[in-house]
């Protein structure tokens, strides 16, 4: 029993990895440009793509892809920045709801003209291998797609706290007009936030190629998630995105072992219900915006 | 005595009724019918979200939720208990307006974006719930509503015709409720907490109670068209009540063409269902994806270049055509 519960909490921590790459995109871009992405699970539906074609066409490890997935999608979000969300940033929530939303839209029904309904995989020579410790399974795929997130999450971490680029980030998030007086490009500061938060939606894909199916509609079951976390860890803070998706990649994990298979949405969706009831702050504190 | 613009207006207005009233016995064509009914079906839906995410500007895109109780409450009381969709419309419409409660307190603790998430995760909650529970209603594989022929009362239809006016009836019914808030002080409240929420709460409006009694109104009237819907297509299943595209179109229809406004989700109803119909007839009907591409370059569009919609563009051209001759003014 207590094997079983280790189990489902490593598998949990495991795919949590992935949800926080997730996450801490949306809540960075949150933080600092002010607005919600709707569209960030597409992203990473993009960089599974990347993924599949470097890996059927060329024989590129998935993993090794996130080389070529997470500056393609820099760029692709520097742009995105400045020829759209540029242009509707302000005090009214509609425009920037809705052009986000379009764009979700957009990707995701040009991703079905493109590359059809189907579901691909790629097999890597790791894809099914597995380490044992005691009487525990922990496949390699998955271990990796963990650390190299938790890696990318810290790197993160790292350059917005020692970097003059991320302190910029830190200032223009706390106060927008006092950063602008100090000196700070706003523009430049949101595109680099932007970019970023894309790089790592990326990563998160080309992590999940090797054990998870790519098709169109993929990004929603992880934009979801990562909503829920973001407001489980108080909108616009980066380490309370990465430990609310550890904890629901857990919730979900335990969910399906002791509720049922398909349970994982139906925990997540209790999850924000019981936030939104209880601590609509969510659990750090602070103030709901 | 009419103003001279008012006189056009009423005028406009009655060649529109009288043309709507008659299209049904001059157009025969069982497709171009079906496209009418979709239209009008569509701006009711709109004209119901846009007295809530309109006026007041929170930004749901969860209708989807009160559209499908309020087609699952007629359809169990129908199949279940015998009991006419007439009555079984109302039904859904109090049982829809009695769960924007709850959705509404666990929701308007959120502001701007993170509202219009926590509305469109409350109705997948609903969906997974009518998917799970076999015992409450059929579950995933949904169920056919009995074809009981020429049945009036239990709003069963000979003629796509009968149903063109039922739905008829409801837009009219949606559009006279919009224009009496329009005209009340429910209306300016609306718009103030549209505008500025805390400014509005400052000077003395209600908002949380404002907010909460728009919601139930637009609940109720998203559950007709949910009872309506299942009625005409003789089918329901928790994909089809539930469906976020049905949210999806709520909102879009009101925003293209123009939000907050009377005739906004109408006028972006028929452009996109228009365009819809056309694009169906040019690359038939194995067409995945392409009309939702449509649908958010025209979103993107507008809100990029016409952030009021296409009534916007409609008031300008009538304000600079006023400005050129304001001696009656």
């Amino acid at each position: 029993m207590l094997e079983t519960i280790v189990q489902a909490v490593i598998n949990g921590l495991l795919i949590g990895g992935i949800y926080a790459l997730v996450s801490i995109g949306v809540t960075l871009i949150f933080g600092v440009v002010k607005i919600v992405n709707f569209a960030q699970g597409e992203f990473v539906m993009i960089g599974m793509y990347i993924s599949f074609y470097l890996a059927t066409q060329f024989g590129i490890d998935p993993i090794l892809s996130l080389f070529v997935s997470m500056p393609v999608l820099f760029v692709i979000g520097v742009l995105v920045q400045h020829f759209l969300i540029r242009r509707v940033l302000g005090p009214n929530d509609m425009p920037q709801i809705f052009l986000t939303f379009a764009l979700s839209l957009l990707l995701l029904n040009l991703s079905l003209m493109l590359f059809t309904a189907n579901y691909r995989t790629v097999h890597t020579s790791y894809s099914d291998e597995a380490l044992h410790l005691g009487g525990l399974y922990i496949p390699v795929a998955k271990l990796i797609a963990f650390v190299v997130a938790m890696a990318l999450s810290g790197a993160l971490w790292v350059f917005l706290h020692t970097t003059d680029l991320g302190k910029a980030m830190r200032a223009a998030a706390q106060n927008r007009d006092v950063a602008t007086l100090m000196g700070i490009n706003p523009n430049r500061v949101f595109a680099v936030a932007f970019g970023a938060a894309l790089a790592l939606a990326g990563a998160a894909g080309s992590l999940l190629m090797p054990f998870y199916s790519a098709y169109p509609f993929v990004g929603q079951v992880f934009v979801l998630m990562a909503f829920v976390a973001v407001v489980l860890g108080t909108l616009g803070n980066v380490i309370g995105a990465l430990v609310a998706s550890l904890m629901m990649g857990v919730a979900e994990s335990l969910g399906i072992q002791f509720v049922g298979a398909d349970s994982g949405l139906i925990v997540v969706f209790a999850m924000l219900l019981l936030t939104l009831a209880f601590k609509p702050n969510g659990l750090g504190g602070g103030r709901v915006r | 005595m009419m103003t001279a613009a008012g006189k056009w207006k009423a005028m406009t207005l009655g060649l529109v009724v009288v043309v709507v009233l008659l299209l049904p016995q001059v157009v025969k064509s069982s497709f171009a019918i079906d496209i009418f009914i979709r239209i009008l079906l569509f701006s009711f839906i709109g004209v119901a979200w846009n007295l809530m995410g309109g006026y007041a500007k929170q930004l749901s895109l969860g209708h989807a939720a009160y559209f499908g109780l309020g087609a699952y409450t007629s359809t169990i009381m129908q199949i279940d208990f015998g009991i006419s969709p007439w009555i079984g419309m109302i039904a859904g419409g109090i049982v829809a307006m009695l769960a924007s409660l709850p959705i509404g307190w666990l929701c308007f603790r959120l502001r701007g974006p993170y509202f219009t998430i926590a509305t469109i995760a409350t109705a997948q909650a609903l969906m997974l719930i009518f998917l799970k529970f076999r015992d409450l209603a059929w579950g995933a594989e949904g169920t056919t509503i009995p074809n009981l022929g020429s049945s009036p009362l239990m709003m069963q239809f000979e003629t796509k015709a009968s149903y063109y006016y039922v739905v008829l009836g409801l837009l009219a019914l949606g559009l006279f409720i919009t224009h009496r808030i329009e005209q009340s002080w429910m209306g300016y409240y609306l718009v103030a907490i549209g505008e500025d929420e805390d400014a509005a709460e400052a000077i003395g409006v209600n908002a949380p109670r404002i907010k909460r009694d728009i919601y139930m109104l637009s609940a109720f009237l998203t559950a007709l068209a949910g009872t309506f819907y299942v009625q005409y297509i003789y089918f329901i299943d928790p994909a089809t009540a539930f469906s976020f595209n049905i949210s999806i179109e709520a909102a879009l229809v009101s925003i293209v063409g123009g939000i907050g406004t009377l005739w906004g989700p109408v006028i972006g109803t028929v452009l996109l269902e228009t365009t819809s119909a056309l694009l169906q007839s040019w690359l038939g009907s194995t067409t995945g994806g392409i009309q939702l591409t449509v649908y958010a370059l025209i979103l993107m569009a507008v809100i990029l270049w016409r952030p009021t919609g296409l009534m916007g563009l409609v008031t300008d051209a009538y304000q600079r055509h006023r400005h050129r001759k304001p001696a009656h003014a």
